[in-house]
Order: C-alpha cells, then structure tokens, then sequence
C-alpha cells in the first residue's frame, strides 16, 4: 500500500532543507580537508557512500584509521588564551547581569549593552562567553569592616572567579520580571543557535506578561493583491452580468437546510458551483487581529528571541527586523498549542505575507504570519516553524481550468475559450 | 556443512571470471542489464477528468473583445438556452449504506466511473484506490492489453528489485576484487604461492556462503524475469473463446467514505442513499453517519435510528403514532449528535477544502486524516496532509470547571504526537497541515422530536476551522 510514497523516493532526492547534518555521525576527514586547504577558498566535501559493515579489506580499514586520524588532529590542536583577549567581567546581583569595563574581542560586535561608561551582558551571553571560555566573571568582593574603613578601592581582580555551575546557579532562573526568567531551555535554544551562526537578541523587554499585538502595517495590502485594470473589470462586470442569467448564484434557504446546496439547474462554470458550496466559516482575515485568552504570565507561549543571520553589515545598535522569531517550549511541560494559543503567538509576530508572484504552494506554505517554535526536550531542541495559512484566500477553482489568464476578469470564461479551437 | 562443497565449482567460475580486466565490463553490464521499458502511453486524464465535480455545466461560448463574431455567438447561446432550456437533468447515482464496513457502497458500473471520474471520490473494493478489478481480471486472462495501475507498480518494484539485486552483487564482486588484489599483493610481499592459494579458496567458500544466506530472502534475477513475463502474451488471447469473456462478472463496488457520501448528497444532491427502495433525506444521514462514527457502535445503533425516523414521518403525516403498528418501533438507544462527533468535524474540514476546489482524500495511509490533491491523483502527488484538532475555544466549554478539565484533556496532544506526524510528512515529501475546528456549544436538543431534522446549513455555519502549516526548521540551512 506504500506506492505512493516508494515511488517519491524512486523520483526525487530528499530535499535538501530535510537533510540535517547534524543527525549524522561526523566524519571527520572533512575537517582535515577544511584545515588543509589554506588558500582562503573552503569549500565542503561532498558526501560519499556510507559503509555499514565491515568487509575485511584493507582499503576499508585505510578509510576508518584515516578519519580517526584526522579526528585526533583537530582534537589535539592546542588552544590558547592570549593575554589581550581575556575579559574580566563583574557579577552584578541586583540585576542579575555581569558587566565589563573595557569592551574587548568581536563578541561585543553581537552582545552586550552599554550603560553609565560599561558594558553589560544578560545572563545568557554571560553564560555563552563563559562556556567558550572567553570571559573571566567574578563575585563582587564582599569588604570586612576593616577594609570598608579604609581607602583601598576595589577592583574586579579582587572577586572570587565564578565557577561554571556557580555561574548556572546563579544566571539561570533568578531574574526578575514575570515573563523574563531565562530558564535552561531558553539558554539551550540561544547557545545553540550562537554556535550556528546566527546573531540571537531577547525579545522585547521579556517583562511584561505577554507582547504586544502586532497590526498589519498600512498600505501593505495594495501591494499583496493588484487589482485588474479598469477595463479588465469593465469586462468582468458585464460578463458576470451576461454568464449569471437564468444561473444560481445562491442558496435558498430550504435547500441551505435540507440539501442540495447545489440545486438541479442551469450553471455556467464550476467556479460559480464552487462559491455556492462556500459555507463553513474561516478566520476573517480582514478583522485585526486580537488576542483570544486573557494575559496570564504562565503561558508558555511567547516569542523569546530574535534570530538575524549574520553577514552584511549587521550592527547590534541597528537590528532592523529579525529574520526569524523564535519561542522557546518546553517539551515536558507544555503541549501541542491549541488554536487559541497559537493566535495568541501569532499575532506578536508581524505580518509578512507571501509574494505575490510565488506559485500557490509556495505561498500556501509561507503563510501570513509565522514563527518558529523551539521545542526543548531535556536539552535537545528541535524547530518548528509555523504558519497561519490563507487557504481560503488562494481559490484553487479560480486556477484551475485552462484559463488563459488567471487572475481577475477572466472567471469563468476559461473553459469556454478552451472548446472549438 | 555440505552446501559450500556443492557450490564450489560454481564459485570458481565467477572467480575465474573476475580475472579478467573487468571492473569497466561490470558497470556495462549493469547499464545493459539495467531495466529500460518504455511506460506505455497514459490516458489522456485531463479529457477522463475534465469535470471536478459530478455536475453538468453549460458553458458560454468564449468572449473576445477584439471578435465581434464572438458576441454574437454568445447572444445566439443565451437566445437559445432561455427559449430551449439544456437538459439540465441531473444525474443521481443510487447507493447504500453499509452497516458492516461503515460505509457507503455504489454498485452500478456507470456510477462507479463517474464518480471516480468526475472529483475522484471513494475506492474501488477490490483495487487500490480507482477501481480497476474488472481490468485487471480481464487483463489477467488476456483479452484486454491495457495495463492498470496495480500492474504497472508491480512492474516497477520487481524492476527495482532486480536493478537493486545487480548493484548488490557488483558492490560484492568490487569487493571481492579488493580481497583478492589485497591478497595477492600480500602474497608477492611474502612470497608464497601455496599460502595465497589456499587462502583464495577460504575465501571463495565464505562468499557462497553470504549468497546462499541472500538466495531465499531474494529470488534470483532469472526468477524475477519469469515474473515479468507471466502476464499472458496475445496469442494466448486469441484462443480464448468468446463464453468466458462474457462470464466475468464485476465484482468490485465503489466503497464511499462517510464524509465523500455525505457531501455528495447533501452539498451536491447527485448521490441517493436508499434503504428498502426509499431514498433517506439528508438528516437523517447526517444521524446515522454521526452515530457510526462514535465508537463503540451498539449493536441495534441503526434499527433504532431508522424505528425513530419511520415514528417521525408518522408523526409529521398525521398518523397517531401511539397506534398498534409502532408497538414494535424501539427507539431508546438513539442518542443526540454530541458538537465533537468525529463524523461531524471531519466533514466540516472536508467541505470546507471541496468548495475551495482541492480534491480532498483520505489520508489514513500517511498517518493524517486527508489528504489534498490540487485537481486529482491522476495529475499531480498530493501536497498537503491535513491532520484534524477539534478545539474548544467557545465560552461555553470553560464555563464549569469540570467541563475546563475535560475539554483540555480532549484538547491534550504532546509535542511527540506532533514530531511523528511531521517527520512521516517530511519522509513523503507533504506538508503538514494541521486545521483546528472550532467547536461551537452543543445543538442537538430534543432530537427525538421535533428537530430530529436537522437544520444543515445552520448546523454547518456554526463550526469554524483555521490552518496552520506546520513544518521542520533546521538552522543549519537557513543561515545563509
């Protein structure tokens, strides 16, 4: 029974955006090639046939002691801390952030606010920095009554280094602000995605309980759906008016009652059937959006960060609109979102609907709004993106057929023009 | 321990085979070997399905701004359709319902092609989804050559398994090969000729050993062949004489799903489901198709339905229903239409993508409710796969406390029923859709008396779905 699909496989490769790199074992000679190749020109290895049993010939065994090999080699390349980039950064416990004196390294091209003459990170990037081991965070020195007295001021060298569980203890969940408590999913989620490459900014404030509604920018319709020329619409008119003569256009009510909806008669297109089956109520698209469930800071549901990919000019003063918006769930404790929620979420993101020359599909999928959720189950995050799709707004009728143009005047006509040529 | 003795004489032969300078005849032989039959010509499917939907239409003729002769064409069409009206009698197909597989059953031959054909609705019994049995029985005795789809899958699996079979044994001769050079090489290294010998005839008896484990999981290539060929050839045909021909009877019917009857009869109005010769009105439908979507089904679930029906048509007609004749009419197992029947948020979905012109079929072999096919099967792999979730978003459903708890437990599905789905989506290359109904507060009242007919239009208006698209995101492939 499984035809359909076996034959998909026969016709198409995977699509690239399902392959995941990360779902695989590493082999690590492409490593070895990335570092040899030192004229500035990398480029990734493509990937060969996978061997999954041993079959005793040298040659096999020749390929497996030289991927270990070139494993070893990046494994036991040396690292080092150069003096100039080391970072000492103070623990701040009102604010539950850490600041930095002298601003040092590209990592504050991404991270960190200036403030009264410092510089000063949240908890996440504290925590990102230490993991990679380029920041040195320390307690504030806590003076006995002796040294309070006297004139010796403090320095940040005087701090006790913060050790890394230290540091967990102290980042992870002890903010305040209702909605703003960075949990470890949140860090997970922001780790991994600094690891990737991609700039990641908090949304908003994170203080209060949910974010603000997001309407439609005005003026962003009229370049969604052109409207026909005048004379096209002249035509149109005029020819609905002909086409509609002794025809159905709508239902009466007993029929509405009892059936059929389409009643024995005189019709000139299936679009004209079509509209009379229209019944089941849609989200009205063209009402603003609003919430549906009042504001309660225990719902899971909320863009967390803003995700921007890196490369042109990018300046964290100047972010512009993120390329993604993410929301960070925890798997073990919430579930599938209902419909209330997901509107809920979807209207603190803004509207970006779909170009309007991308074929239906594309456009389907791409949906008004969306956001991407990250779903964390104890540690391992897997994304979601979600989109409100406009089905009811891409009629399939009005394409189908051989009309020769699809859009506006022409309904209807498209089969007729098809016969007798 | 006797097998690998047996075969040795067989597996010297290949060796000796592999001596050859062979490496580029291996990979010619396999593109030669390599299936290469021409598909034979498919029907023209846009003229089988010309129409979407079971339904006559009379087109105008076309109107050409720059022809004037077009207009008066049409004038001449509108002239004649006012004062000669088309035929605009509709056709309806007759069917029954079927208590034993909850479905709905068309029998008449024309009926089954036209509904398939017109909107592709329901599955052949007997075939994979179009029904085709007869075709095939016909085929399978040799008196028509036309190849149904069934047959053409089969084709193609035993053609891949063989492609598969012949990869397999280059990739076990390669290595071989490999073994072999290794082994030689060796051997000159050390210099002894005795060794190497035996050393090849150890390995040639593990290799038979590997193929005689392969041999009864897969058959040979030549057995494959003979598969192949089993259809019957033409002159087998001519000599069939005309008797048997005639003799084969259909017996495939046109199984429809509750949801496809349904909007054929009440959206439509071209499909009669009859009991005992009378044709049942659309409400009543409605209750049975509701009450055999619940689960479980009690046993008398639809004698009781129909007692109730019969006790309300008396009952609308005048009779005195309190008479002796329906004593026997029970009807206490009847229940109303709970607003989260299954039957009836599923349909809602189902019209809801029919009247925006997607071909809408059941999915149940993807893992989702339905499936959506942009003008049919026929043409182009389905898109979307539509996944159901009732939602309880009313007032009504929170007003209670009790009633919060239930609706969330209905409501309740985790994050792991949403990746399985997703990722068999992925795997069949669908997009996932996942469409929330929204449930309005319960309307079946006093179904045993009065609105027993239901009021559809109202019914179908106070429901209200939404989609979502639903679909992986890896940051891996959106950095760039």
């Amino acid at each position: 029974m499984a035809d359909e699909d076996e034959e998909l496989s026969h016709l198409r490769g995977p699509e690239p955006a399902d392959i995941d790199l990360s779902d695989e074992t590493q082999d690590f000679l492409f490593l070895d090639k990335l570092s040899s190749d030192a004229n500035g020109a990398l480029s990734l290895p493509k990937r060969g046939t996978k061997d999954f049993e041993s079959h005793e010939t040298q040659l096999q065994l020749d390929t497996l002691e030289a991927s270990r090999q070139a494993m070893h080699g990046v494994l036991s390349w040396t690292r080092v801390h150069t003096e100039k980039n080391r970072i000492l950064a103070m623990y701040h416990p009102e604010s539950n952030m850490a600041y930095v004196d002298k601003v040092k390294t590209q990592h504050f091209l991404t991270m960190g606010r200036a403030k009264g003459g410092k510089e000063w990170l949240l908890p996440e990037e504290v925590l990102f920095l230490l993991e990679r081991g380029s920041l040195d965070c320390r307690w504030p020195p806590k003076p006995s009554e002796e040294e309070k007295d006297s004139d010796y001021k403090f320095t940040m060298e005087d701090g006790a280094p913060m050790s890394l569980q230290g540091a967990y203890a102290a980042f992870i969940g002890f903010e305040a602000g209702v909605g703003g408590k960075l949990t470890l999913e949140m860090y997970n989620v922001y780790a991994g995605l600094k690891r990737s490459g991609y700039n990641v900014y908090r949304t908003g404030s994170w203080d209060d309980d949910r974010a603000a509604l997001q309407l439609p920018a005005t003026g962003s319709k009229k370049g969604g759906n052109a409207k026909p020329g005048y004379w096209t619409r002249f035509f149109a008119e005029i020819w609905r008016r002909i086409s509609s003569v002794g025809v159905n256009t709508q239902v009466p009510t007993e029929n509405l009652r009892f059936g059929p909806l389409v009643k024995p008669g005189l019709y000139r297109s299936y679009a004209d059937i079509y509209r009379l089956l229209q019944i089941i109520p849609t989200q009205d698209r063209g009402a603003p959006p609003t919430f549906m469930l009042e504001s309660d800071p225990s719902n899971p549901f909320r863009v967390h960060f803003d995700v921007y990919k890196t490369g042109g000019s990018f300046k964290k003063s100047n972010r512009g609109p993120p390329d993604f918006r993410i929301a960070v769930i925890n798997a073990r404790e919430s579930s599938v979102p209902t419909a209330a929620q997901l509107n809920d979420l979807l209207v603190t993101t803004p509207h970006d609907p779909p170009k309007a020359t991308d074929n239906l599909y594309k456009k389907l999928k791409h949906g008004q709004r969306n956001v991407v959720l990250a779903v964390v189950d104890n540690g391992v995050p897997s994304y979601i993106r979600v989109a409100e799709a406009a089905f009811s707004e891409e009629k399939l009728y009005e394409r189908t057929g051989r009309a020769p143009r699809g859009k506006g005047g022409g309904r209807g006509r498209g089969r007729g023009r098809g016969r007798g040529r | 321990m006797e097998h690998p003795i047996s075969i040795q004489p067989a597996r010297s032969e290949v060796t000796q085979e592999n001596n050859g300078p062979d490496t580029a005849t291996d990979a010619m032989e396999v593109d030669a070997v390599k299936p290469r039959t021409t598909r034979p010509k498919r029907p023209n499917y846009a003229q089988i399905h010309s129409k979407p939907l079971p339904i006559e239409t009379h087109p105008l003729p076309a109107f050409i701004p720059h022809n004037p002769l077009s207009i008066v064409r049409i004038a001449i069409a509108l002239i004649s359709h006012s004062v000669w009206p088309p035929q605009v009698k509709r056709i309806v197909h007759k069917a029954y319902f079927s208590t034993e597989t909850h479905s709905v059953h068309v029998t008449d031959p024309a009926s089954i092609r036209a509904l398939w054909e017109q909107g592709f609705f329901g599955t052949g019994s007997l075939s994979r989804t179009e029904p085709r049995w007869l075709d095939q029985e016909k085929r399978k005795r040799g008196i028509v050559a036309m190849q149904t789809s069934e047959e053409v899958t089969r084709q193609r699996r035993a053609e891949r398994r063989q492609f598969k079979l012949e990869r397999a044994r280059v990739e076990r001769e390669a290595i071989e090969q490999q073994r072999l050079l290794e082994e030689s090489q060796t051997a000159a290294h050390q210099d002894l000729d005795k060794f190497s010998f035996q050393n090849v005839s150890v390995h040639g008896t593990s290799e038979t050993n590997g193929l005689r484990e392969i041999d009864p999981l897969e058959p040979s290539p030549q057995s494959v062949q003979a598969v192949l060929e089993d259809p019957p050839s033409d002159s087998k045909a001519q000599g069939l004489p005309d008797e048997v021909v005639t003799r084969i009877v259909d017996q495939e019917h046109l199984q429809l799903s509750l949801e496809e009857a349904f909007f054929l009869s009440f959206s439509l109005g071209a499909l009669e489901v009859c009991k005992d010769q009378t044709t049942l009105p659309v409400y009543y439908l409605f209750r049975l198709y509701s009450a055999f979507s619940k689960f479980p089904i009690a046993e008398n679930t639809e004698r009781h339905l129909h007692n109730l029906f019969r006790y309300r048509q008396w009952h609308n007609a005048g009779i005195n229903p309190t008479g002796d004749f329906t004593g026997s009419l029970e009807f206490s197992d009847v229940s109303s239409i709970t607003p989260d029947n299954t039957f009836v948020y599923k349909y809602i979905v189902y019209h809801h993508f029919r009247s925006l012109g997607w071909i809408v079929r059941t999915g149940v072999k993807f893992g989702v409710d339905y499936l959506l096919y942009n003008r049919g099967p026929a043409f182009s792999h389905a898109e979307f796969g539509v996944m159901i979730v009732p939602t309880y978003s009313s007032p009504y459903w929170s007003e209670t406390p009790e009633r919060q708890v239930e609706c969330k437990a209905k409501e309740h599905r985790d994050w792991w029923w949403l990746h399985r789905i997703n990722r068999v989506q992925a795997q069949v290359h669908k997009t996932l859709m996942l469409v929330y109904v929204k449930i309005p507060p319960p309307w079946d009242f006093d179904h045993r008396n009065a609105s027993f007919e239901i009021n559809m239009g109202e019914v179908l208006k106070s429901y209200k779905v939404q989609e979502f698209i639903f679909s992986r995101w890896t940051p891996n492939r959106h950095r760039g």
